[in-house]
């Protein structure tokens, strides 16, 4: 190629336009026309290849079956995303929408080569980490189960340990939000804390206020008082009861005659003892007695039925015979 | 006298308006007139097909063995460094893809279509300016042959196939260079490093990139050449050097590839 753009740098920019030396004819090429044709061969083979290597990178030659997955957020998720299985991509995402109850409802082509992972007990997990996109993963715990049948309904779920990770920190927001128990409660501890802190201490925060804390020293004050006059009273109390002529000795003496009047009752109820005895003997004569009194009972009644017998008897053969029955007029 | 000034400047602001509307209307009239040209089938007669293919062997071949070698050291010491980067974050598994993105979607092309630039359209516009200067192209047309089919539209012809050579080239190289360099000569990363390439070559991002290239062809081909067909005329009354209207062609060329590649930066990313 004849070079005449670095000919042309040593004119200055003032030049006029000028008479250059002429241009030369270009080099004749042999077999020009079949060079171009291979440089146009090369590359349409080139962009050809590339295409098709770009559509078999995407997934256009391979045949799939659908699985959709259905979350209740769809966010991170992309069209054309990998869905993993021990890592390794086995389908791709083709399409997402928003179903009719309001869910998002991703499409998935799975590789039908891959599809045998899948079965019917296999679960579906979104998980969004800290960086990188969202990852779309299959997990099948049994795989002698039933295959997974082509468009198939299944619902992604977020991870247990990220839903109870979620849970968690929902639960610690609401334990520390500005009107939650443990802010009250540690807002109570620390004026708990500050009246501990303050002029009354303990007694303070046992009494509630600094008023009744000073209500309770002038009660103790008082109690002290109290406490020495009881004590001066006491001091008098025990030369009342216990000095020379005070109430014990005379109680002692009380105590030397009421054990003499007690030995005396002693002997009084002996002497009723022996009177009981007595009387008990009585009673047993009494009984034979009563004993007794049976079988004459049952002669005196057997005589007195003898005697009726007779009496009727009597009644009946006797000639003066009352007359019963009134006549009248 | 400060009206006066106010008015004059107006009236030099709205010149230089005129002047630079004229410029981009200019390349527009020559795009369509050689795309008008392209599709006649007129054009591919014996001697028309003879100089749009020694246009093209010329213009590509000795470019393709030394864009082929400068991209791919480029390319290796990139993909180098964003594979080192990403390791030593802890960020391996997105080195491919970013490696892919910055190489292939973006820098590769835009090298592409600035060494066919400097290296092949911006020389021959200032081949074709200096013919006009010379009177070659007068004595042509006199000669009954026109200039604009047989040396505008095989050069114009010839850049555009080597943007798209060299794009295409280089493109599928840095992915072979960034497959070995990652992962070494063996063949079991391939399935997964297919898999990445096709995630990020997305419908929408493959077009861009066509386009992208398509464009970038159009702009090195066509403005140097638009402005060595009508500045040439406009050099040779405003008594301007070759040089001069060379820069000014070079300026407007890489403000075009400027916004090309921020379209398709916002188309991508955006």
């Amino acid at each position: 190629m004849p070079n005449y753009w670095l000919n042309h740098t040593d004119i200055s920019m003032t030049d006029k336009v000028h008479d250059a030396s002429p241009v030369p004819a270009a080099p004749p090429v042999a077999n020009i026309e079949f060079k171009a044709a291979l440089l146009l061969i090369l590359m349409v083979v080139l962009v050809s290849a590339s295409a098709i290597y770009l559509m078999y990178a995407r997934g256009a030659f391979e045949s799939t079956q659908e699985l959709v997955l259905i979350a209740d957020d769809a966010e991170g998720v992309v069209v054309g995303m990998d869905i993993t299985f021990a890592g390794f991509p086995i389908g791709r995402v083709s399409h997402i929408a928003l179903s009719s109850e309001g869910k998002a409802k991703m499409t998935v082509d799975v590789v039908k080569k891959d599809a045998h992972w899948l079965r019917s007990s296999s679960v579906f997990t979104m998980e969004r980490g800290m960086v990188g996109a969202t990852r779309l993963r299959a997990f099948s715990g049994v795989l002698s189960d039933p295959p997974l049948p082509d468009g198939a309904v299944r619902s992604a779920e977020i991870p247990r340990l990220l839903a109870a990770t979620k849970e968690l920190i929902q639960n610690l927001n609401t334990m520390t939000a500005s009107d939650s128990a443990l802010e009250l409660s540690l807002r109570n501890v620390q004026s708990v804390t500050e009246k501990l802190a303050g002029k009354s201490g303990a007694l303070g925060v046992l009494t509630g206020s600094d008023e009744n804390a000073k209500k309770l020293y002038l009660t103790l004050d008082r109690a002290n008082q109290l406490l020495a006059t009881v004590d001066g009273l006491a001091v008098k109390a025990d030369s009342q009861v216990f000095g020379k002529n005070g109430v014990m000795p005379e109680t002692r003496a009380a105590m030397v005659q009421l054990n003499g009047v007690l030995s005396d009752v002693r002997a009084s109820l002996k002497k009723v003892d022996a009177v009981l005895v007595e009387a008990q003997a009585v009673g047993a004569n009494v009984k034979d007695a009563t004993v007794d009194l049976a079988p004459l009972r049952a002669d005196v009644e057997s005589n007195l039925r003898k005697v009726e017998q007779l009496v009727n008897e009597i009644n009946r053969k006797w000639p003066f015979k009352r007359e019963t029955e009134i006549k009248l007029p | 006298m400060i009206h006066f000034s106010f008015l004059s400047a107006l009236r030099r602001l709205g010149r230089i308006i005129r002047v630079w509307l004229g410029s981009w209307w200019q390349i527009v009239l020559f795009g369509v007139l050689v795309l008008t040209l392209t599709l006649s089938p007129s054009t591919y007669d014996r001697s028309g097909r003879r100089a749009i293919a020694r246009q093209i062997v010329s213009g590509t071949a000795p470019n393709l063995l030394w864009f082929t070698v400068l991209s791919a050291l480029i390319s290796v010491v990139l993909i180098r460094i964003v594979v080192v980067t990403a390791l030593s974050y802890g960020l391996s598994r997105f080195a491919i893809e970013m490696v892919v993105r910055v190489l292939v979607l973006e820098l590769i092309p835009l090298t592409a279509a600035m060494f066919v630039a400097l290296r092949c359209t911006l020389p021959d516009g200032a081949e074709l300016q200096l013919m006009r200067a010379q009177g070659t192209l007068d004595a042509l047309q006199r000669q009954g042959i026109d200039p604009i089919r047989h040396e505008f539209l095989p050069r114009v012809l010839s850049g555009v196939f080597s943007v798209w050579m060299l794009g295409a080239v280089s493109c599928a190289m840095t992915l072979v260079l960034a497959y070995l360099t990652i992962y070494g000569f063996t063949p079991w990363a391939l399935v997964g490093y297919t898999r990445v390439v096709g995630h990020v070559f997305n419908p929408a991002v493959s077009l861009i990139l066509v386009l992208k290239i398509f464009f970038f062809s159009l702009a090195v081909s066509f403005i140097p050449m638009a402005s060595a067909y009508y500045d040439g005329l406009t050099a040779v009354r405003r008594h301007r050097t070759n040089l001069a209207t060379g820069l000014a062609g070079m300026v407007r060329l890489f403000a075009v590839v400027l916004l090309i590649e921020v379209a398709s930066l916002m188309g991508n990313y955006y």
